[in-house]
């Protein structure tokens, strides 16, 4: 092919356990925007890290421009003209955006720092994306979304010519989505070639050319984007149709009502928040990061305080002010960020599903095991969780079973509202499925669901109905029927 | 059944601090030339007398090493160890002299007068804790400041106590009767103290709902809160058992050396908090035991037995000390890498 610009051949590497990626043939055409799909595991953010130089292939070899290369460093890459742009950490988080940039090679002059020449380049380098901000800003600062795109920013000041996206949105807002978006589509007009990879049909339905498809290690196929659909792809990354793919959730009749939330308000966060989960019932809180619907969660749950309102529990007016609190009246929250919030990656499995039970599990001072362990199988086996035994390192988890053992945490403990943040980020497509139904089989059992996702599918799937938050606010109320996407991305954004 | 049981301790993550432990014996039992005794020709380092004074100098070291990695798991530092140490002998010190021979209680009921003192002195070096748990939680300071802080007002509170004298003349219940008694030559309550408190730590550390949290809590503090784990309470327990145990080594200080004044146990906070470290308590907390703590303690005693025993000048066994710190920590550090990287990959790798 001679308008190849990136050949992979046979591509193969191991990890001690597993096989990543076994003998990887295919190639990205110069100037495209290539996704690279595949459930977790399937190999895809590997072949992202050894086009970026995170890592070296084991076997095979891959060809840029036509002559082989092999990195070894990210600098390497970098200066062959590869750029990988990724959620972790890239940056020093003390440091100014300019200091940033140009980190390892600061400008000096006999050892210190010429700081206004260094602005003023980092300052081009930033316009040259449409980046408006001021390079002495504290990286900190930056929302994740332009932390991103100063990585962008980076990899075009260094003259990258194919950019790797490592699931850049995963956790980005609708509207930050949509600024990347806008720049890669810049980047895509001034020849730039990138690599996407991603979980996320939509994006890649409608950035990318085409895309490749990755299956526990193996290349399936490349498609066109335009020639093809999403149930097609998904049917060769799980390698079998999904019908339940999104199952819509089957709504029954609402039963008591389980907590009711009246106006709400925590100044500067949200405001005047009102709302009623009923048993049975699964009700959907839309809204854009920073609309305030993790806070409402959070002050629920007891984490954060409240300036003003009221929260009954089963017709009972209560002060919930710590998490136990909140427990023991029967809340379980599954927060956004599974690692930090959720799950102690040291313990066990069995140890992190037990940890709010421990009070229900102990005989005198110590802990029943024998009672813990039945617990723990019970729920391994009633949420199908897919680990070596309850005794199974959590951190050795693919995040679909992490998640599943952060929710079988509240389900032990007989929870009957369950506030569910961003329950399947970062899972892939067969966990998220069997999460969704999982969701719809607690409703249906009886349990009173509170769903805060960025994907509106999920929401307009699983949701009985819809309240949507903007600045704070509760802005609309939809019921099941009425719902779509269109709709709720109005009210999320605040368009009438 | 049998063989499973051995399978099992060789992958006790102590296996390899027996197995320290094992060739540290073997080496000290092999150079220590022997002596004669009563016309047999006994091994030096392996005699009962030697073995007993080893285990007594241990227990202090592995009574506070116990409390040390409580904190450590839990994801804390208590460098006011030493200082408490020293505080609580000097209480008791002050309260044993008051009650013994020489002092203005002498005719006291020793019924009384042993189990009061005890309490004295345990007490004295829990309420240390507790106040140091305290200050952590409700100002939200790391404990590496706070416990630097009352490393230093407590041994003051120690100086001013007794104005630099040491306090010495205790009732002969606590020094020839209870901790320092003395059975057919050797003293062994200090070392059957130290084997207790291990094992009520190890039982305590890995079947309670207490001791659970601990852990819980040094590995991700935030979700055992979200998991509704009371986290300041259990810090505050957790540094409270630490100025306990504490207490209780100086409580077997004054019954075994039978004086204490305010330079007691300088320094001791190195000691201990090495004696965890070589025992596999991590420092990003979440990961320790109790009978890590003993071994640890053990190694760190052996060590200098050995620096004794091959004639290495005195001075350097600080450095020697320092170097195994260092060294089992990059071990610990190398093999959690290792199982890490396992991990991500079996796990995360997409």
């Amino acid at each position: 092919m001679p308008d190849a610009i990136l050949q992979f051949e046979s591509i193969t590497k191991r990890f001690p356990g597993v096989t990543a990626l076994s003998s990887v043939s295919f190639s990205i055409e110069f100037g495209e925007c290539h996704a690279i799909m595949g459930e977790n595991g399937a190999g895809k953010s590997t072949l992202g890290k050894i086009v970026g130089g995170i890592y070296t292939a084991d076997a095979g070899r891959m060809l840029l421009d036509g002559r082989p290369i092999a990195f070894r460093s990210p600098r390497e890459a970098s200066e062959a003209g590869i750029a990988i742009v990724h959620q972790e950490l890239a940056f020093c988080p003390n440091l100014s955006i300019a200091e940033n940039l140009f980190l390892g090679r600061l400008p000096s002059r006999t050892g210190f720092m010429r700081t206004t020449e260094m602005n003023e380049a980092a300052r081009r380098m930033l316009d040259a994306v449409g980046l408006s901000l001021d390079p002495r800003m504290e990286m900190s600062r930056l929302s994740t979304a332009q932390e991103q795109m100063v990585q962008i920013a980076l990899a075009v000041g260094r003259g990258a010519r194919i950019i790797v996206f490592d699931e850049p949105t995963s956790s980005l807002s609708q509207n930050e989505a949509e600024l990347l978006f806008a720049l890669m589509q810049r980047l895509r007009a001034d020849g730039v070639t990138m690599l996407y990879v991603s979980h996320r049909m939509e994006e890649i339905m409608r950035l990318c050319n085409r895309v490749s498809i990755l299956r526990d290690g193996q290349y399936v196929t490349t498609l066109q984007t335009s020639e093809t659909t999403t149930d097609e792809i998904v049917r060769h990354m799980i390698g079998r149709t999904v019908e339940a793919y999104f199952p819509r959730h089957a709504a029954g009749a609402p039963g008591d009502s389980l907590m009711s939330v009246r106006r709400f308000t925590a100044f500067g966060r949200f405001e005047d928040v009102s709302l009623e989960l009923r048993a049975g019932e699964i009700l959907g809180l839309a809204g854009l990061v920073g609309a305030g619907r993790s806070e409402v969660a959070r002050a629920i749950f007891g984490i954060d305080p409240h300036d003003a309102g009221e929260l009954q529990i089963r017709g009972r007016t209560v002060e919930l002010r710590s998490p136990l609190d909140a427990i023991r009246a029967g809340v379980g929250l599954l927060p956004e960020d599974r690692k930090r919030q959720a799950l102690v990656l040291a313990m066990d499995c069995k140890e992190n599903l037990s940890l709010p039970s421990l009070e229900q599990l102990r005989r005198h001072y110590l802990i029943d095991h024998r009672a813990e362990r039945g617990l723990a199988t019970n729920f391994f086996r009633r949420l199908r969780v897919r680990a070596p035994g309850i005794d199974s390192a959590i951190a050795g988890l693919s995040g679909g079973n992490q998640q599943k053992i952060a929710l079988a945490k509240w389900l032990a403990r007989r929870c009957d509202v369950l506030l569910l943040d961003e329950p399947t980020r970062g899972v892939d497509v067969g966990a998220k499925a069997e999460i969704h139904a999982l969701i719809d089989e607690l409703a249906t059992s009886g349990k009173a669901i509170l769903l805060i996702s960025s994907e509106l599918p999920e929401l307009l799937n699983l949701s009985t109905r819809i309240i949507v938050l903007a600045g704070g606010r509760v802005v609309g109320e939809l019921s099941r029927a009425e719902a779509n996407q269109e709709k709720l991305m109005k009210l999320m954004a605040g368009v009438n | 059944m049998a063989t499973d049981s051995i399978a099992r301790i060789l992958r006790a993550k102590e296996a390899g601090l027996v197995v320290v432990v094992i060739v540290l014996y073997a080496l000290l039992a092999g150079f220590g030339g022997s002596v004669e005794r009563d016309g047999v020709s006994v091994n030096t380092f392996l005699q009962s007398a030697n073995q007993d004074l080893l285990f007594k100098e241990t227990a202090y070291w592995a009574i506070m090493a116990i409390g040390a990695t409580l904190v450590i798991i839990s994801g804390g530092i208590d460098l006011s160890i030493g200082s408490i140490y020293c505080l609580s002998a000097v209480v008791g010190a002050m309260f044993f002299q008051h009650f013994g021979p020489t002092g203005g209680g002498a005719g006291a009921s020793g019924v009384w007068v042993l189990p009061v003192g005890v309490v004295v002195c345990l007490g004295t070096g829990a309420i240390c804790g507790l106040l140091n748990g305290v200050m952590i939680t409700a100002l939200r300071v790391h404990p590496f400041i706070i416990t630097l802080g009352t490393m230093a007002i407590y041994r003051g509170l120690a100086f001013v106590m007794t104005g630099g004298q040491t306090i010495r003349n205790f009732p002969t219940a606590l020094t020839h009767e209870f901790i320092g008694v003395n059975i057919s030559g050797l003293y062994p309550v200090p070392a059957i103290v130290m084997v207790l408190s291990v094992i009520v730590a190890a039982i305590l550390m890995r079947n309670s709902v207490g001791g659970r949290y601990v852990y819980a809590i040094g590995g991700n503090e935030t979700a055992s809160l979200y998991s509704g784990v009371r986290v300041n309470r259990v810090k505050i327990g957790v540094f409270t058992i630490s100025g306990l145990c504490g207490g209780l080594a100086a409580l077997i200080l004054l019954g075994d050396y039978g004086s204490a004044n305010s330079n007691t146990g300088t320094g001791y906070e190195l000691n201990v908090i090495a004696a965890s470290v070589v025992g596999g308590a991590s420092l990003s907390g979440g990961r320790g035991t109790a009978f890590g703590a003993f071994l640890g303690a053990l190694i760190i005693k052996l060590i200098e037995k050995a620096i004794v025993i091959f004639q290495i000048n005195q001075e350097y066994s600080r450095i020697i000390i320092g170097v195994v710190v260092i060294c089992a920590v990059v071990l610990d550090r190398v093999s959690a890498n290792l199982v890490e990287r396992r991990m991500t990959r079996a796990g995360r790798e997409t």
